[in-house]
C-alpha cells in the first residue's frame, strides 16, 4: 500500500483556505478515501443520524505526480482529523512563504509512512507532509487510523455510491449568508425544521411549535428537474397556504431535519461554493444540498470538485 | 389561512415598521429572565409591553405610533394579549438583517388570535411568522405612580455611569439604599451585605455624569438588588453609545421609576447630533419604564 503525491499551489489553496475549514465544522474526524483519480472527504457516511458530507476533488485538482497502489485496487482509505491536517498544511505554508523562493521550488509532498513513534513498541500510519525551504526541510507527521480493510473499503464504496441518488428538483440558492443569517437566528425558536420544495421554484423553511410558526419563503428560485408552473390562483396567498396547497397537489415535497443539522451544512459555504441547490431525495429519505463551483473567472461548473450534503430526515413517514 | 378570510374582518391592528433592530433593542432591555410573559396593550397611540415580576417590578415598553411607517388602528377600546417575551424577541430578530434595514408588518389579530408578523420588503424572499397569544393572566397589578409631594424627587444620570454603579453593588449584593439629599444636591447609593459599598453622584462635581437634579428634602429607601439590576442589565448598546441619560424618580411611598430612551431610528440614516441629555427627534425613540417596590424596613427614613 502506497501513496505519494505533491500538493499543487491550487490544491493547498482550495484545502487550506475554503475546505478544510467548511469541512472541520461537519465533524473533527472524516475519512480520507484515495482511489485512483480521486480524493475524497467523506463525513458520517457509515452514520445515519448525523448529516453526511462528501467532498470530491479530481487528483489534478490537488496533486500532481499523483502515485497510489494498493492490492484493493488502488484505493486507500482511513479515518482522519480534520483539525490535525489543517493545522500541518498551514504550518507548511508558512513555512514556504517564510523561507519564499516561489512555490514551484518548494513542493509540498504528501505521503503515507508507517513509523515506530517513540515510547511505542508497534509501528503507527501517519499522513507525512514534507515541506523543502531553502535550506531546510520541515516534516510533520499527522496521525491516521489504520487504513480500512478490503471490506471496509467496500462498504464504503456502497455507502458512497447509495449517497449519490439526486432529487427529482433541484433548487437554486444564491444567497448562502441570507440563508444562513435567518437559520442562525431561527435556531433560538425551536428544533425541527420543515423544509419544503416546490416544483414552481419555492423553497420554505419553518420552524413550527405549540406557540409559534416561524419561516421563510424564497420563491421564483431556479428549478433543475422536474418543474411546473404555479398555478395563477396561488401567487397571491400566503406562504404557508402556497405550500400547503402544492404539497397536496404534489408538485412539493416536505421533510423535517435537525436545524442544527440544517445550520451545520449552511458551513459549507465556507468553502466558497458559487451557489447552491436544494433537494429532496426520492421518497423523502434526506434532504439533499449540493454546492456548486465555478472554475475561476467563468459561470462553468468546475467539474473536478463537488461537495454535497446530505441531511437525515427526522420522520420519514411523515412524507 | 387564507387572504379572503384574513379581510372578510378588519384587524385590531396592521402596523409597519422599518427598523426591527431598534424594537428588539427596546425590548430587550425589559428582558431580565429567560422566560417572561409579556401583556401587551393597543391603543391609537401605539403599542405598550408590560412585563413584571413578584408584584415588586414592572417594565413597561411604549412604542408609540409615531414609531411605525403605518399604523392602522381598527380595534374598539384597547385590546390585550399575553405572549412570551422571549418568543417575541428570538423571533422579531429573524426578522433583522444586519447592514440592512428590514420592514416588516405587524397584524393582529389571525384567525386563532394569532400576532402575525411578515417580512414585506422583497417579493421573492419572505419571512413569515404566527405568535400563539394567549389572554392575559388577571389585570396587572396596579404600579400607580405618584408624585411624592410637590417638588418631584428625580435625578438624570448617564446611563452607563448608572449601569456601571449598578453593577458594581453587585458585590455587597441583597438590598441597596438610595439616598437623595439637597444639601449638597447628591445621590448615594448604598449597599450592605458580604461589606460596605457606597457610590455618591455629586451634583455639581460631576454635573457630566449627572445631568439634572431635583430634591427638597432628604429621602432614602431600600430596593432589593435583583430587581435594581433588571432595570439596566440589558440596557441596549445603542443607549450607552448615545451617550444617553435616563431619569430616576422616586414616588410616593419610595416607589422608584426608572426610564430610558431607545432610538429606532432607521440604521441606514446616520445619526443627527445628540445633546448631552440624549434627546433626539422624539419620533423616533421607544420609551422604557421600570418600576421597582422600596423594600419595606422600618430603618429607612421615610417621608
Amino acid at each position: 500500500m502506497k501513496f505519494k503525491a505533491y500538493l499543487t499551489e491550487n490544491g493547498v489553496n482550495l484545502l487550506e483556505k475554503r475546505f478544510l475549514p467548511a469541512l472541520d465544522k461537519m465533524g473533527k474526524i472524516c475519512h480520507l478515501y484515495l482511489t485512483r483519480d480521486h480524493t475524497m472527504f467523506l463525513h458520517n457516511l457509515l452514520n445515519g443520524d448525523e448529516v453526511q458530507s462528501i467532498a470530491q476533488f479530481r487528483k489534478e485538482a490537488l496533486f500532481d505526480d499523483y502515485r497510489i497502489s494498493s492490492q484493493n485496487e488502488n484505493r486507500i482509505a482511513f479515518t482522519v482529523d480534520i483539525s490535525l491536517l489543517h493545522r500541518a498544511i498551514r504550518s507548511s505554508v508558512s513555512i514556504c512563504t517564510e523561507f519564499g523562493s516561489g512555490p514551484t521550488q518548494n513542493r509540498l509532498q504528501i505521503k503515507l509512512v508507517k513509523k515506530l513513534p517513540p515510547n511505542c513498541t508497534q509501528p503507527m500510519p501517519f499522513l507525512t507532509f514534507e515541506t523543502k525551504g531553502y535550506k531546510s526541510a520541515v516534516i510533520q507527521d499527522v496521525p491516521i487510523s489504520k487504513p480500512l480493510s478490503r471490506d471496509q473499503v467496500l462498504e464504503l464504496q456502497t455507502a458512497l455510491d447509495m449517497a449519490q441518488d439526486l432529487p427529482q428538483t433541484l433548487v437554486q440558492v444564491q444567497d448562502l449568508n441570507q440563508l444562513q443569517n435567518f437559520v442562525d437566528r431561527l435556531k433560538h425558536v425551536g428544533d425541527l425544521l420543515d423544509v419544503s420544495i416546490s416544483k414552481y421554484g419555492d423553497l420554505y423553511v419553518q420552524i413550527s411549535t405549540t406557540l409559534i410558526t416561524l419561516g421563510a419563503e424564497f420563491r421564483k428560485l431556479l428549478v433543475i428537474g422536474e418543474q411546473s408552473d404555479e398555478p395563477a390562483e396561488d401567487r397571491n396567498l400566503s406562504a404557508q397556504t402556497r405550500s400547503v396547497r402544492a404539497i397536496s397537489r404534489g408538485d412539493a415535497q416536505s421533510v423535517q431535519v435537525n436545524v442544527k443539522h440544517f445550520a451545520k451544512s449552511l458551513h459549507c459555504h465556507l468553502a466558497k461554493p458559487d451557489c447552491a441547490f436544494y433537494g429532496i431525495a426520492p421518497q423523502g429519505a434526506c434532504l439533499t444540498v449540493i454546492f456548486q463551483f465555478f472554475i475561476a473567472g467563468s459561470r462553468q461548473t468546475d467539474k473536478s470538485i463537488s461537495l454535497h450534503c446530505r441531511l437525515p430526515v427526522l420522520d420519514p413517514g411523515s412524507s | 389561512m387564507s387572504s379572503s378570510a384574513m379581510e372578510a374582518e378588519a384587524p385590531d391592528l396592521v402596523c409597519q415598521l422599518d427598523n426591527v433592530q431598534g424594537i428588539v433593542d427596546a425590548l430587550t432591555a425589559v428582558r431580565w429572565k429567560r422566560h417572561q410573559d409579556a401583556v401587551l396593550e393597543l391603543s391609537e397611540h401605539g403599542v405598550v409591553l408590560i412585563v413584571e415580576e413578584t408584584r415588586c417590578l414592572q417594565a413597561k415598553v411604549y412604542l408609540q405610533r409615531e414609531l411605525f411607517i403605518r399604523y392602522e388602528y381598527g380595534a374598539q377600546g384597547r385590546p390585550r394579549f399575553g405572549v412570551s417575551l422571549g418568543l417575541l424577541v428570538d423571533c422579531l430578530n429573524t426578522f433583522s438583517v444586519p447592514g440592512r434595514s428590514s420592514m416588516i408588518e405587524i397584524r393582529y389579530p389571525g384567525p386563532d388570535m394569532q400576532l402575525l408578523l411578515k417580512s414585506v420588503d422583497s417579493l421573492d424572499a419572505c419571512i413569515y411568522a404566527e405568535i400563539r397569544t394567549r389572554i392575559p393572566d388577571t389585570i396587572s397589578w396596579d404600579y400607580n405612580f405618584e408624585p411624592a409631594g410637590s417638588t418631584p424627587l428625580s435625578f438624570t444620570v448617564k446611563s452607563a455611569a448608572l449601569k456601571e454603579a449598578i453593577d458594581d453593588l453587585e458585590w455587597p449584593g441583597s438590598s441597596i439604599q438610595i439616598m437623595l439629599q439637597p444639601v449638597p444636591p447628591s445621590v448615594t447609593f448604598r449597599g450592605e451585605g458580604h461589606g460596605d459599598l457606597q457610590i455618591d453622584f455629586m451634583y455639581y462635581a460631576n454635573t457630566d455624569l449627572l445631568i439634572a437634579f431635583s430634591c427638597d428634602r432628604q429621602v432614602s429607601y431600600r430596593y432589593k438588588y435583583k430587581f435594581l439590576r433588571a432595570t439596566t442589565s440589558n440596557i441596549p448598546s445603542s443607549v450607552i453609545k448615545d451617550n444617553r441619560g435616563s431619569k430616576l424618580t422616586i414616588g410616593r411611598g419610595g416607589m422608584l421609576k426608572v426610564q430610558h430612551l431607545v432610538s429606532v431610528s432607521r440604521q441606514s440614516i446616520p445619526h443627527p447630533h445628540i445633546d448631552s441629555a440624549g434627546y433626539q427627534q422624539p419620533s423616533r425613540i421607544a420609551y422604557i419604564e421600570f418600576f421597582v417596590k422600596p423594600e419595606e424596613d422600618e430603618d429607612t427614613v421615610n417621608d
